[in-house]
């Protein structure tokens, strides 16, 4: 093992000379998270829509439990998706497991709580007027919803892009569904598990500059889209 | 003659809680007639206004649109739709005032159509200087003009208005009132909810008072200036 500055200019290397087996493990990742965020999200949306203009029996122990799954570890995820897409479980005969669908699978379980939690907190600070004035001036129910998703859309933003960047980072459910199969379901954080554990350094902490490129990217979106969802004075 | 009744409202009960905000309350409203509503805080002005919008529920209550009186459930898509309540500080959607007066137009007209109504729209409330300023901009008034725009573009049958000319300079509130004027003209029936009946004489044909959850009216037009008799013998039950 070399010095840091050593193995951090050998991962800065191996990202600019187009490493095929990097950047297929950085496609994989983006894919993978992508299409979880894409499917948790209208749904997720909807029952933070539910929580915050519905008034139901159960709404508050609805929200306590949804907390709850927040604080989840990815592991415990990928260990109940394991159980049950294993040969031996209930969803065993679907022969899901090590696939990129049960890395979907348990992304999308990690995406959903925070798509909620942030998106009901989204939604409940945007102005109840909003909707009276949507449904009073001749929306129908589809309308009025597109409205308010529009005007607490910087809210929203934000439960999306937190959302992704957690599943995006996340090693255990990623691990334990995908089984880090090279070319298949190795993702960036299984990618840098594995090469730390091997003494390889060079491409976990290229891959780690990755990852803090994008948290660095997303933070900055947020930053600049919460700076555009400022009243205006 | 009298004017064909719009809206004619029976036995609305409320409650919120322990407390009986409306109680047995029967109101008609014709086509072209300014009622204002008047009341103390609380009173119940802003609940009644929500339920004829079909934005609050009713504990009961029977509403007859022409179609003979049925509750307010059965009610509900009809109130939505001919009826426009306006807040007391009008909301406006994040987007220029053009975008704001556009949402009131249904959809699929043609592009040309649309905005030549917006154009009008424009026109009829003086907003010409500000077409293109973000709507969350405005001031009190030029939010009340572009909310009256709206409403003149969805052209409901019943407008409500809750506290239209509160916290309007001079100038604001004679604009507010001309707008006023000529939905009223245009057979358009509206009951106006405030605090300062007096700022409308001019334009009111009814006046009615919340009074201990029970609706009345005043038919002495002199007493609007004297808001401390309204529990005076003159009231009227609307009942």
């Amino acid at each position: 093992m070399g010095t840091l500055s050593d193995t951090t200019l050998a991962a800065l290397n191996l990202l600019l000379s187009g490493n095929a087996e990097l950047w297929e493990i950085i496609a994989i990742s983006f894919r993978v998270s992508g299409v979880a965020i894409l499917i948790a999200s209208p749904p997720a949306l909807l029952v933070a829509f539910l929580l915050t203009y519905k008034r139901f029996p159960g709404r508050r122990l609805l929200i306590s439990i949804n907390s709850t799954f927040l604080s989840i570890p990815a592991v415990v995820i990928g260990l109940t998706f394991f159980i049950l897409l294993s040969r031996q479980g209930p969803l065993g005969e679907w022969r899901l497991l090590f696939t990129q669908t049960a890395m979907v699978l348990g992304q999308i379980a990690l995406a959903f709580p925070i798509l909620v939690a942030m998106g009901h907190s989204a939604l409940q600070a945007a102005d109840r007027r909003a909707w009276e004035t949507a449904r009073t001036l001749g929306a129908n129910l589809m309308r009025a919803v597109f409205t308010i998703m529009r005007e607490a859309r910087f809210g929203l933003m934000a439960a999306f892009l937190a959302a992704f960047g957690r599943i995006i980072a996340e090693v255990g459910a990623s691990m334990m569904l995908g089984g880090n199969i090279l070319h298949y379901t190795r993702n960036i954080p299984t990618a840098i598990a594995l090469e730390s554990s091997k003494g390889e350094f060079a491409q976990g902490i290229a891959l780690g500059l990755v990852l803090l490129t994008l948290a660095f990217t997303l933070n900055a979106l947020l930053q600049h889209i919460q700076g555009k969802g400022q009243p205006v004075s | 003659m009298s004017n064909p009744l719009i809206l004619t409202l029976s036995a609305l009960n409320k409650r919120f809680g322990k407390r009986q905000v409306l109680q047995e309350i029967e109101l008609v409203l014709r086509p072209g007639e300014c009622n204002l509503l008047s009341g103390g805080n609380g009173a119940g002005k802003t609940t009644l206004l929500r339920i004829l919008s079909g934005l609050e529920k009713p504990d009961s209550s029977r509403i007859d649109m022409g179609n003979g009186f049925q509750s307010w459930r059965r009610s509900r898509a009809d109130l939505q739709k001919n009826v426009l309540y306006l807040h007391q500080q009008p909301y406006m959607f994040d987007g220029s005032v053009r975008y704001n007066l556009g949402y009131a137009l249904p959809g699929g007209l043609p592009k040309q159509l649309r905005n030549n109504m917006i154009d009008s729209a424009i026109d009829w409330a003086e907003l010409n200087h500000l077409h293109d300023t973000p709507a969350k901009s405005l001031s009190g008034g030029e939010r009340q003009r572009v909310s009256l725009a709206r409403a003149w573009l969805r052209n409901p049958q019943i407008l409500l208005m809750d506290e239209p000319t509160a916290n309007l300079d001079q100038e604001a509130r004679r604009r507010t009132l001309d707008l006023l004027r000529s939905f009223k003209k245009e057979g358009i029936s509206l009951l106006l909810a405030s605090h300062d009946p007096i700022h409308f004489s001019s334009l009111i044909d009814r006046h009615l008072h919340l009074y201990d959850s029970h609706l009345v009216e005043i038919e002495d037009q002199k007493l609007m200036q004297i808001p401390q008799l309204q529990s005076h013998v003159s009231l009227r039950s609307t009942a």
